[in-house]
């Protein structure tokens, strides 16, 4: 009972921080900022992950954390990258 | 019992860390810090969640699977971070000057000008 109760406070608190970061994206201002808040929102998908496999006492949705992780990762990097030559163009732009 | 207690009081640290994260993300000044609040702190949500997930299980199918997440997420969240911050500091020209960085109640319009902090 304690558990369960941990562990929906647990997804409500994800789900919480999930539309905090909504509001970021959607705030902005620049596009470094809507980055940091897709990976708010990453952390808070695996979070939940963890939530949905001790709810069900199955494995399986540590498997799709650990492939949330890794393509999070990937996602992260590449929209630095995206960021950053964009700003480049903007510095030769000027 | 005792251990149900101690996987509720990791996994509920896990949930506040999260939102604080997430409220870093919001209420944070300039980009760069808050790319500090949401991999620093989210990183250590993650930690606190997967290790309250792995003393519900006490079981070497979730223990690795779960050992797989942590590394792999402090292996690569410094990377991450760091390219963040270096995208963050280009696309904003903030410039890396401790006198300048701005605080939380601060008006970005008073501390744009020359001599408003002391």
């Amino acid at each position: 009972m304690m558990l369960w109760l941990a562990t929906t406070l647990l997804v409500l608190l994800a789900l919480a921080s999930c539309g905090l970061a909504t509001w970021r994206i959607i705030q902005g201002p620049t596009h470094a900022d809507r980055v940091v808040a897709l990976d708010i929102m990453l952390a808070a998908a695996v979070g939940l992950c963890v939530a949905a496999s001790i709810y069900t006492a199955r494995t399986v949705f540590l498997d799709v954390a650990i492939g949330l992780a890794l393509v999070g990762f990937v996602a992260t990097v590449g929209w630095a990258r995206v960021v950053d030559k964009g700003a480049d163009q903007q510095g030769a732009d000027q | 019992m005792m251990l149900d207690a101690l996987v509720s009081v990791f996994l509920l640290a896990g949930g506040v860390l999260l939102l604080i994260a997430a409220w870093g993300v919001v209420a944070l000044p300039d980009a760069l810090s808050r790319q500090h609040a949401a991999t620093k702190a989210g990183t250590f949500a993650l930690a606190m969640v997967c290790i309250g997930a792995m003393l519900f299980a006490l079981d070497w199918a979730w223990s690795w699977r779960i050992l797989l997440i942590l590394g792999f997420l402090l292996a690569t969240l410094p990377v991450a971070s760091h390219l963040l911050a270096r995208a963050a500091v280009r696309e904003s020209n903030l410039v890396p000057d401790a006198s300048q960085v701005r605080l939380i109640g601060d008006d970005p319009a008073q501390a744009s000008k020359p001599g408003s902090r002391t």
